[in-house]
């Protein structure tokens, strides 16, 4: 049977880690959440993988979902690649977003806010602070209740045993944190008047955009692979 | 962002127009497929805003009014991908057509004129500033009106509230009604003392 690589038109197992980087540069957020450290000189994906323990086909299933819109894995694929793993995957990244990309974006406020007038700073700072606040609840709900749930059902079905939830009804709501977060850049970008040389506002909306993608790739993957496994798993304990 | 799904039997067309679509700016492939069965059971959680189909796909008895099997899409852009000799009747159900041998250039003017149809609702280019009813909606909504209330207060249509506030979106790039009202204290059409 082909591995799920062998039909990725994009990444081959044997195409070195550094060429599949400089040519998907977005993929280089995907690394560190894996535990896959920089420095790898011309190691190839396959190797890497093998060195650092994460499976080849988990890292496959990222990268087509960074490089491929319309990439929608089939169970098959989905199969072959260990479901806490992703789950872990998906953790790390909300760690990754709060830990590092809001921190990051929130560095360049103060230069940003400080010659603005106030009243229109206060509102910026309002709006963003309302919306870290929905992102927070959002991250907590899918891991106090939608994670735990996913760990409970994979468990059951190595097991076979025990009653089944039917949840799948989970309703991922990533749409809203990309919206806002594009609604904050327009703001931004269009209507709050800068100076000419206002490279801290740049750099600023250069990272919400880099933010917003890989916002839109991690719904993706809750979308595409995680609701449709869930469903899956629980057709299966029908039987 | 404008979503694009394809339904084109040939594999090789299939990826190689998603290919070309990845230079076409603000659009995004969001799904393929090469049979109608799949692209039926998807449609519904797809959103697309526009779908390049194959007519083929189609039994030559269902192609002449093949636009009726996406009623509950009314909103869905059909592009024609013609590979070989169709009846101009059946094309004209379609708000565009890719052929063959176009080059990339004209495959995405093709995208770009239905994506402008798509945009604008109107006739008004997209680079109008808000018209002084939009204002006057917007302001309301700022002012935590619902869409009902809006339409009693300016004595309109809770319908031409939509379109109004469909404008206000496409206008401005912004969606939720928090930043519309920062957008509002910004552009001075409302102070901030008098948000609920």
């Amino acid at each position: 049977m082909d591995s799920a690589m062998n039909t990725n038109p994009y990444l081959s197992p044997k195409m070195k880690m550094a060429d599949a980087i400089n040519q998907y540069h977005s993929l280089l957020t995907v690394l560190p959440r894996l535990g896959i450290p920089l420095g790898f000189g011309e190691k190839s994906i396959e190797q890497l993988c093998t060195e650092q323990h994460v499976s080849l086909p988990l890292f496959t299933l990222i990268s087509r979902v960074y490089i491929q819109t319309d990439y929608y894995p089939s169970i098959e694929e989905l199969r072959q690649c260990p479901m806490n793993d992703i789950l872990q995957y998906l953790q790390q990244s909300h760690q990754d977003y709060l830990e590092n990309k809001f921190p990051h974006i929130e560095q360049h406020f103060n230069a940003l806010l400080e010659p603005m007038d106030k009243k229109y700073s206060t509102l910026i700072v309002n709006f963003y602070k309302e919306f870290k606040k929905e992102v927070v609840k959002h991250f907590q709900y899918e891991e106090k209740v939608v994670f735990p749930y996913m760990r409970q059902i994979l468990s059951e079905n190595e097991t076979d045993n025990g009653e089944h939830h039917h949840k799948s009804a989970f309703q991922q709501q990533h749409d809203d944190i990309e919206d806002t977060l594009n609604d904050l850049t327009n703001l931004l970008l269009k209507y709050i008047p800068a100076e000419v040389s206002s490279s801290e506002r740049v750099d600023m909306l250069l990272d919400m955009y880099a933010l917003s993608n890989d916002i839109g790739k991690h719904a993706m993957m809750e979308d595409r692979i995680l609701l449709p496994y869930i469903q899956y798993l629980e057709s299966q304990s029908h039987d | 962002m404008i979503k694009i799904a394809i339904a084109e039997p040939s594999q090789m067309l299939r990826n190689g127009l998603a290919d070309l679509l990845r230079d076409v700016p603000d659009t995004e492939v969001v799904f393929s497929t090469d049979n109608l069965n799949a692209l039926f059971s998807r449609m519904p959680a797809l959103h697309a805003d526009i779908l390049i189909i194959n007519p083929l796909l189609f039994e030559y008895s269902h192609r002449a009014t093949l636009r009726a099997e996406f009623d509950n899409h009314p909103e869905l852009r059909l592009i024609a991908l013609v590979t070989s000799y169709l009846e101009s009747q059946h094309l004209r159900q379609f708000s565009g057509i890719i052929e063959l041998n176009d080059d990339l250039q004209r495959v995405k003017s093709t995208i770009n004129q239905v994506v402008n149809t798509l945009q604008s609702d109107g006739d008004e280019p997209d680079t109008d500033p808000l018209s002084d009813r939009e204002k006057e909606v917007l302001i309301c909504l700022s002012k935590g009106l619902k869409n009902n209330e809006i339409a009693d207060t300016l004595n309109i249509s809770v319908h031409t509230v939509i379109t109004h506030r469909k404008n206000i979106v496409r206008k401005t790039g912004i969606k939720s009604v928090a930043a519309l009202t920062v957008y509002a204290i910004l552009n001075n059409l409302i102070e901030e003392k008098d948000i609920i």
